[in-house]
């Protein structure tokens, strides 16, 4: 809302701030005298906000972010040909003319050649910031990469796949479309969270709802090597060993189905809504009806295997049954069974998960056994089977307990472990996806992400639809058409807009560094590389590698908001208004990443409250302009009418659409955007333009509670969760296998082995040491400690490191200025409390930082908040006492699963620096 | 009467430093000084460890140590409870920040901006009243006396209402009449465990603190 205070000289205008994956948040921007001075919630927006139209503290940076003096303000081009980190780049500002026309130019005779070069690679690559988030600041430039007409890159991930819950995203998604996974806060009574960095990371929403439910008394036990933040909100601590949660995980299922009583469980839910009544067969597959081939379950009432749709069948779940059917695996391999024995899927499960107790995982652990027992069954207490909720006026049950994983915990080896084990043990107690219990937020593989309940299609024997990537001989992607082969190697991405940032984004930047794999193209560079609100030569892994690499480079263009470690490299900077000055919309509500329930859903609008900063333009007039200079003009108008801005401009129900022979200037294009988003939340009845939404700053619709809920979808439709067994798993990853295997590619083997039916326990943290054993000819006993990460609230997704008043805040919260090592160990080692330290990888990488003393780390782990170590960015490469791990982890394939993630883990060695803080 | 006061709920808190930085936005403090911030506190040893966030800052006390050593009355308490600054009248002593048991006083000398020289908005931001004299958490006073001339409600109505209690994101903190027994923090007082910080040195601290419910 723009309202006039004192006409003269202090005026209001509401915008969002989108700087993390948990928001948008609505803030209102005090404007005096033309400049930015204060950020406010806005409270009005509270009555449609689940966070009370509140945003968090890097919302109040933005001030400084605007006024940062080391901005860029006029376009630059380099002058130094050579490219290096000790290279000066030479930059000399330009024209927005002569910055516009070299990029245009290059845009054109690249394009000229073909979208994909020799190798099939595309010829022009783009990165974008973690989390989609920088889509919400980045105008129209989707319409400008959908104009180019051809496949960009986007497999230069900037932490993708390594940074993010990777194998929540895909196996979550996969099992209820969790692309993020957290509990129904408000409803649930217990959360055991292994990990999840919940007060840092879920946003305004998810720290209102966690503080509200822990006032109203839900306990939530907190699983971590580490005393974390969310550690320190929580009931209570259990400190465990890194990369062991899988351990105590199946030690939960294990106490909950072998130690408690079968009708503890929700038997109806694990019967009707899931595939554990199926029967498999001796091969691993299920076994079928040899007519109609689907799986065939025992039926207790008629003594028979019937197929698992029968009406009127009692399915056994449990046991052992002698029958007869066909099996289907991998490459349509068919086998004919008479009378042979068939475990259902459950009994399968049970068989695999007794030999994981608690007195085997309490050693694995380092866990006390009483407290994994007793954790199991406080779970089982407080699930209610059998107990309702009343929603939306549906009554649905209630099942008040939930398990949620942080980002190391579900990255990487055992990822796709803990993601089944806690998936199950709510499908034990039928608490996925009801009220208070598992619930999945968002989607991203599949459609649509505005209302994920669009996505539960009939899928194959009674399960859901998941698009895989096509894994048999005909179809499968054999050549990758992205550079870090996300298609060919990983099915589980699917094919969606998302897809590519999907994969498996170290072997893009691996290839880069190291060259091609056997049996693969020919690696190449991009002849484009374009880069916004992305860092990743400081936020990915490996970093100075990664830096010679970028070097290499020919042609970077950086939107560029200062001076950084990857735009020192670029080839030209265009300085974008940041969120103050810049025009926009982006969608709001419904059910988004991590914890952002709505009950409404619609637009809201981020406009320039203050004149861009000296020559600083907005991002969809530098958009407009390239395309018209490369000549692809009609592409770009024809992409914003499509719905390259989030929203159609044409539909049956009303036409916004612009012409797309003619150059539109900023507020024409969002004004048609904005017709049409109120279009599409009215129903066709309002169509009020940019104004409306300067004026108002969002509009909505109501968003029921009840569509959190994925289960009365499956219920209405009549499918099941596919769980615990993993026949399609199972199947493509044999198929996967065999595809590769022909192709003569055997580097992906290891990766291979995660494809299994049920999950067993592997020496996830020996996977690591065996690793950077094997990589650097070291003994892992001379690196005694696990060095990790947890996010913080003041950085993560934000680009804040050189913002001196987030900087001075963060302080505040221990670790934010040096590394985080335990007291007592410490002190065996002489070090005290601020002395500077150097901390050593097995990959010869050193990096030194302040010691930072705390009791709540286990003595034999030492973490870094966050990603820091610039070298560039002003203000942030002078934070001398704040090291990152991000120099210490090597790429190594070996560390890396088969959905292509890995996780930030390291083993290091330290010795004092001399000197202190 | 009425005690305007605040309740910090530590159940809720979860030391995202919000407050701390609308704070400094909203006051236009100088670069290192946080009138409201949050200590991150860590009690016990491994691995019985208990981590707690606690806002801190000016505790407007009953009888204010700083006002009693202020040697020009520059430090004063109202009738309402708040403890208040005239600038005009302080001449920098800074007894007053060394008598504050909550080290929640701080006396500048030279302004300092984040990046050296002063950005726009730290020149529109910037009130040399505030140089080389003492400062601190005022309860947002101004906000609190314009919005009363409007009929707003302090605590009620965010106009009225200090700037971080207005951003606090868990709502672990309250603002409010502690005389009015209808007002949030009264009844917050009145059904959850509390303390005041060193409630020991006879304060009577108008922060108070939650650490459970009420039984």
């Amino acid at each position: 809302m723009m309202k006039s205070v004192n006409k003269d000289d202090i005026k209001t205008y509401d915008t969002y701030c989108y700087q993390c994956v948990s928001g948008p948040e609505i803030v209102t921007v005090t404007v005096k005298n033309g400049v930015a001075t204060q950020i406010s919630p806005c409270h009005r927006a509270g009555e449609v906000h689940p966070g009370g139209g509140k945003a968090c503290v890097k919302a109040f940076g933005l001030i400084q972010k605007t006024y940062n003096p080391h901005r860029l303000t006029t376009p630059m081009k380099r002058t130094n040909p050579k490219k290096g980190r000790n290279e000066d780049p030479g930059f000399v500002p330009v024209s927005w003319d002569e910055a516009l026309d070299i990029v245009a130019e290059k845009f054109k005779s690249v394009r000229a050649k073909g979208a994909l070069d020799e190798s099939g690679y595309p010829r022009l690559a783009a990165s974008l910031g973690g989390g989609g988030t920088p889509l919400s600041y980045a105008g129209t430039l989707s319409a400008l990469f959908a104009a180019w007409g051809g496949p960009i890159d986007f497999s230069f991930g900037s932490g993708q796949g390594v940074k993010c819950t990777h194998s929540e995203h895909l196996y979550g998604e996969l099992w209820h479309r969790g692309f993020t996974v957290c509990p129904d806060t408000p409803n649930t009574k217990f959360v055991i969270s292994f990990g999840a960095s919940t007060e840092t990371a879920s946003g305004v929403c998810g720290v209102k709802r966690h503080a509200d439910a822990r006032v109203a008394g839900m306990k939530r036990v907190q699983v971590e090597p580490h005393l974390s933040v969310t550690g320190g909100c929580a009931t209570e601590w259990v400190p465990i060993k890194p990369k062991t949660d899988a351990a105590m995980l199946f030690a939960l299922v294990n106490v909950v189905v072998h130690e408690n009583a079968r009708n503890r469980l929700d038997l109806a839910f694990l019967k009707d809504r899931t595939s554990s009544p199926y029967l498999v067969a001796p091969n691993g597959f299920y076994i079928r009806d040899p007519d109609s081939e689907k799986p065939l379950i025992w039926d207790e009432a008629t003594a028979s295997a019937v197929p698992y749709d029968t009406e009127g069948a009692k399915p056994a779940l449990e046991g052992s049954f002698t029958v007869s059917g066909i099996e289907t695996g991998a490459d349509a391999e068919t086998w004919t069974h008479n009378n042979v024995e068939c475990k259902t899927a459950f009994q399968v499960m049970l068989d695999q998960m007794k030999q994981y107790t608690p007195e085997w995982a309490g050693e694995i652990c380092g866990v006390d056994v009483r407290k994994i027992r007793a954790l199991a069954n406080e779970y089982l207490d407080n699930a209610g089977i059998g107990k309702t909720i009343e929603i939306d006026g549906q009554i649905l049950p209630l099942r008040p307990v939930a398990i949620t994983l942080g980002k190391t915990v579900n990255n990487g080896w055992g990822g796709y472990e803990c993601c089944w084990a806690r998936t199950m043990m709510a499908c034990l107690v039928g608490a996925l996806e009801v009220p208070g219990g598992l619930l999945g937020t968002t989607v991203r593989v599949n459609h649509s992400a505005r209302d994920r309940r669009l996505s539960v299609e009939p899928g194959p024997d009674g399960l859901m639809y998941f698009p895989f990537n096509p894994t048999d001989k005909e179809k499968w992607v054999s050549d990758p058409d992205q550079r870090h082969a996300g298609r060919m190697l990983v099915p589980l991405v699917g094919n969606s807009g998302w897809s590519p940032a999907l994969g498996p984004t170290s072997l893009a930047w691996a290839a880069q560094i190291d060259g091609s794999q056997a049996k693969m193209p020919e690696m190449t560079i991009p002849e484009i590389w374009v880069t916004f609100r992305t860092n990743p030569v400081v936020s990915y892994w490996n970093t100075d590698k990664l830096a010679d690499a970028v070097a290499k480079f020919p042609f970077i263009v950086d939107f560029a908001y200062c001076h950084d470690e990857t735009n020192h490299f670029a080839d030209i900077l265009l300085p974008e208004g940041t969120d103050l000055e810049s025009t926009q919309i982006t969608r709001i509500g419904g059910t988004k990443f991590v914890e952002s329930f709505w009950r409404h859903q619609g637009f809201a609008v981020r406009q320039a409250a203050i004149e861009p900063l000296g020559d600083v333009r907005d991002i969809t007039w530098i958009s407009t302009e390239i395309a018209k200079r490369a000549g692809i003009l009609e592409a770009y108008n024809t992409a914003i009418n499509k719905g390259a801005l989030s929203v159609p401009l044409r539909t049956k129900v009303y036409d916004f659409s612009l012409d797309p022979t003619k150059e539109h200037s900023v507020d024409e294009i969002w004004d048609a955007a904005c017709r049409a988003a109120s279009a599409e939340v009215t129903k066709g009845e309002e169509s009020d333009g940019l104004d409306y939404f300067k004026e108002h700053g969002y509009r909505v619709s109501p968003f029921p509670q009840v569509n959190w809920y994925l289960t009365p979808t499956l219920i209405e439709k009549g499918l099941r969760y596919e769980l615990p067994y993993q026949e399609r798993l199972l199947r493509i990853g044999a198929e996967l296998g065999n595809r590769l295997h022909e192709k003569g590619i055997n580097w992906w083997d290891k990766q291979l082995k995660e494809y299994q039916a049920i999950p067993t326990w592997h020496n996830f943290p020996g996977i690591w040491e065996d690793a950077l054993e094997e990589a650097f000819d070291c003994k892992i006993g001379d690196y005694p400690f696990w060095l990790m990460t947890a996010r913080s609230m003041q950085y993560s997704w934000g680009a804040n490191a050189g913002i001196q008043m987030i900087k001075e805040v963060a302080d505040n919260i221990a670790g934010h200025d040096g590394f985080i090592m335990n007291t007592g160990r410490a002190r065996e080692l002489g070090i005290k409390d601020g002395d500077m330290v150097e901390i050593s990888s097995p990959n010869g990488q050193v990096v030194t930082g302040a010691a930072v003393l705390r009791q709540g780390i286990r003595p034999d782990c030492m973490l870094m908040l966050a990603q820091f170590n610039h070298w560039k960015t002003p203000l942030a490469k002078d934070f001398n006492n704040m090291p990152s791990m991000n120099r210490l982890i090597p790429m190594l394939q070996d560390t890396i699963d088969a959905t292509g993630s890995g996780a930030d883990l390291v083993r290091v060695q330290i010795k004092p620096a001399g000197g202190s803080r | 009467m009425t005690r305007w006061a605040m309740v910090v709920d530590l159940r809720r808190c979860v030391g995202c430093q919000t407050c701390t930085a609308a704070c400094k936005l909203s006051n236009g403090t100088t670069v290192d000084v946080q009138w409201r911030k949050v200590l991150d506190m860590e009690t016990g040893e491994f691995p019985d460890v208990r981590r707690s966030f606690v806002p801190v800052g000016c505790m407007h006390c009953e009888d204010p140590p700083c006002v009693e050593v202020c040697p020009t009355t520059a430090t004063r308490k109202r009738d309402d409870g708040i403890v208040t600054m005239d600038y005009d009248v302080c001449i920098g002593c800074a007894h007053c920040v060394l008598a504050c048991p909550y080290q929640a006083r701080y006396k500048v000398t030279k302004p300092k901006y984040g990046y050296g020289e002063a950005s726009q908005h730290e020149v529109e931001n910037f009130d040399p009243a505030k140089i080389g004299v003492a400062q601190k958490c005022t309860f947002c006073v101004d906000r609190i006396d314009d919005g009363r001339k409007k009929g707003l409600i302090p605590g009620v109505d965010p106009e009225a209402t200090p700037a971080c209690v207005n951003s606090c994101i868990s709502d672990a903190l309250s603002f409010g009449d502690l005389d009015d027994p209808d007002s949030k923090v009264s009844k917050l007082v009145e059904s959850s465990k509390t303390f005041r910080m060193h409630e020991e040195l006879g304060t009577g601290p108008g922060v108070y603190y939650i650490w459970g419910a009420g039984s």
